[in-house]
């Protein structure tokens, strides 16, 4: 299989969630090689790490993550994508650590403090992964302390808060002033059910994002400029 | 017309045939209700429907747990938190000092194995599954009143996430359909066996209403297309047991699940709330693609009764309640429940003006 084609091919298995030859998700595609197979064939054959993650890993995510945005796609397939996208990962992160393939940057993203919920966040979290970024996921009910601590731990990097109750946005702002104090150029995106544009403009925060994808179309225009 | 009482008007709206006037009902966060207490405006142990005039009177009589004789287990716990593995094989935490749903932790239950092995062989039509006093007090408590005795149970969506979580059963719902749709009929036909025992020994409710939590910010968690292969034939099944017995149906789901209701107006429902506002629902466009043969309850937007400013919630209430009302088919409820930002004086005046506006003795 030439270059491009294994990597269109470990696409759409992405895009799809085919994790491995043993899945049987999706039903068409059972029975053939799955994202674990296709990316360590595509190692083996000396393909660029850094354009398996661009355009077999990214570009498949990407593609489910429009999908996901104009609801052509919901949860299941999003969550079979990032987890075929995991299965191939697992694969690359030795090339991560030599320093062969390189992250996008790093985000951090987690649920504000007194905020349990944490669907939402765990999907922005995979489709920013998918998108080749680097997460620190600090979790659930995160301090103030605690963003500013990883804020600092990593410079450079953009944060995302996300929060599903009216009981607990309010805590967001609290979070925002925290991480301007030590670090005022960090980009902090803000997520969640009760969230609006002009919440997230009252509170200091740098962009709303109202699904996965938004926020990931913000960080490719924040590493752009 | 004649003043109604509150099992009349609530029969006629969820069929939207006259009335003289809208009903009412409401839910809360428990901190909004001790917060009020500590106030002075309601007395400890008040009931709320006396209080503030409901046509509804609750119950929730049903464990569906799955292990009964599991004491939860404490696994971690410092000042704010508890970490508890419960009888789902759940590890859930939860806060100590406040109402908030929890976080899910860890599912003992992942794949079909783990439901085989440790929670369908639990779920029998138990008597000890049934609170049937408390289920016999509200029931007298709204017949007294004539009020609209409703009987709350968890549809099957919900019941699945405690044991499996979201993340394992909605990728069981693509990978392993057949395992989901397995769980769905169980749940059901327990609900149902459940229901039958309570019903035929303590007598029927005037309603049920479900609580199936199927969306979230803009979108349902699943297709309309996955709805009707996995979840809707457990919707059908406990609906039309209820419609068997004359029961009306009352439908409530969080979240954005505008593209579901097509399949929830197959299953049967009469009557769809919540209807919230920030997930994205539009009350007004629900009434009018789907006014002609649905009932609405909710859909008023609770950002705009926390700002405590009355003409904000002037705005909201009659912009949506002259149109909304049109079909006789509508109560009045918030998009979700009440947080205790809201002033108690301020809910009150939402409760007001809202039944004002959802008038119909003017001839409005």
């Amino acid at each position: 299989m030439a270059d491009n084609d294994i990597l269109a091919r470990i696409a759409l298995c992405t895009e799809r969630g085919k994790i491995n030859n043993a899945a049987p998700y999706p039903p068409d595609l059972k029975g053939e090689d799955g994202v674990d197979e296709l990316t360590e064939k595509a190692l083996n054959d000396g393909v660029d790490p850094n354009d398996i993650l661009t355009q077999g890993f990214m570009e498949g995510m990407g593609r489910v993550g429009k999908k996901f945005s104009k609801n052509e796609v919901f949860v299941p397939d999003l969550l079979m994508a990032a987890k075929a996208m995991t299965a191939g990962m697992i694969r690359l992160k030795p090339h991560f650590e030599s320093g062969a393939a390189k992250h996008k940057g790093t985000f951090v993203i987690g649920t504000v403090r007194g905020d349990l919920h944490d669907i939402g966040k765990n999907l922005v979290r995979m489709m920013v992964e998918g998108g080749g970024w680097q997460v620190i996921d600090l979790g659930v009910d995160t301090s103030p302390e605690k963003f500013v601590e990883a804020v600092k731990e990593h410079p450079g990097c953009a944060v995302g808060l996300s929060a599903l109750l009216t009981t607990t946005m309010v805590n967001m702002e609290e979070t925002v002033k925290a991480i301007k104090a030590v670090s005022p150029s960090t980009p902090v995106i803000v997520g969640g059910a009760p969230l609006t544009q002009e919440f997230c403009d009252k509170i200091g925060a740098d962009a709303y994002s109202a699904d996965p994808q938004g926020a990931l179309d913000y960080l490719a225009d924040y590493t752009a400029a | 017309m004649e003043s109604m009482t509150s099992i009349e008007r609530v029969q006629n709206l969820l069929r939207r045939q006259p009335v003289d006037r809208i009903a009412v009902h409401e839910h809360f966060w428990g901190d909004t209700i001790k917060d009020w207490c500590a106030q002075g405006h309601i007395q400890p142990g008040e009931s709320l429907e006396d209080h503030f005039g409901y046509d509804f009177q609750c119950a929730g009589p049903l464990n569906m747990v799955a292990d009964l004789d599991f004491e939860p287990e404490v696994v971690e716990e410092n000042e704010e938190t508890m970490l508890v593995r419960d009888g789902n094989g759940a590890l859930l935490r939860r806060y100590k000092t406040h109402d908030t749903t929890p976080e899910h932790v860890d599912f003992r239950v992942q794949d079909r194995a783990g439901w085989e092995e440790y929670i369908k062989p639990y779920l029998k039509p138990e008597h000890r599954r049934i609170d049937f006093e408390a289920y016999r007090q509200a029931r007298d408590a709204a017949r007294a009143k004539d009020r609209f005795f409703t009987c709350y149970a968890v549809n099957v969506f919900e019941l699945m996430h405690p044991v499996c979580g979201h993340e394992y059963m909605l990728m069981g719902m693509a990978m392993d359909p057949d395992w989901i749709k397995d769980m769905v009929a169980t749940y059901a036909q327990l609900t149902i066996d459940l229901m039958e025992i309570l019903f035929s020994e303590v007598g029927y409710p005037d309603g049920i209403w479900f609580f199936d939590d199927m969306g979230f910010k803009q979108r349902p968690f699943f297709s309309l297309d996955m709805y009707r292969e996995i979840i809707q034939p457990g919707h059908k099944l406990t609906i039309d047991y209820a419609h068997s017995k004359n029961i009306q149906v009352i439908m409530h789901s969080c979240g954005y699940i505008a593209p579901l209701v097509p399949g929830l107006l197959e299953a049967g429902i009469d009557c769809l709330q919540v209807i919230e506002v920030k997930a994205g629902m539009d009350l007004i466009e629900l009434y009018k693609q789907y006014g002609d043969r649905l009932s609405f309850f909710g859909g008023m937007d609770v950002r705009t009764l926390y700002t405590n400013d009355k003409a904000i919630i002037d705005r909201e209430l009659e912009r949506k309640i002259p149109i909304v009302k049109g079909n006789y088919g509508y109560l009045l409820h918030s998009d979700h429940s009440i947080p205790n930002q809201v002033a108690y004086e301020n809910y009150r005046y939402f409760v007001e003006r809202g039944l004002e506006l959802g008038s119909y003795r003017n001839g409005d």
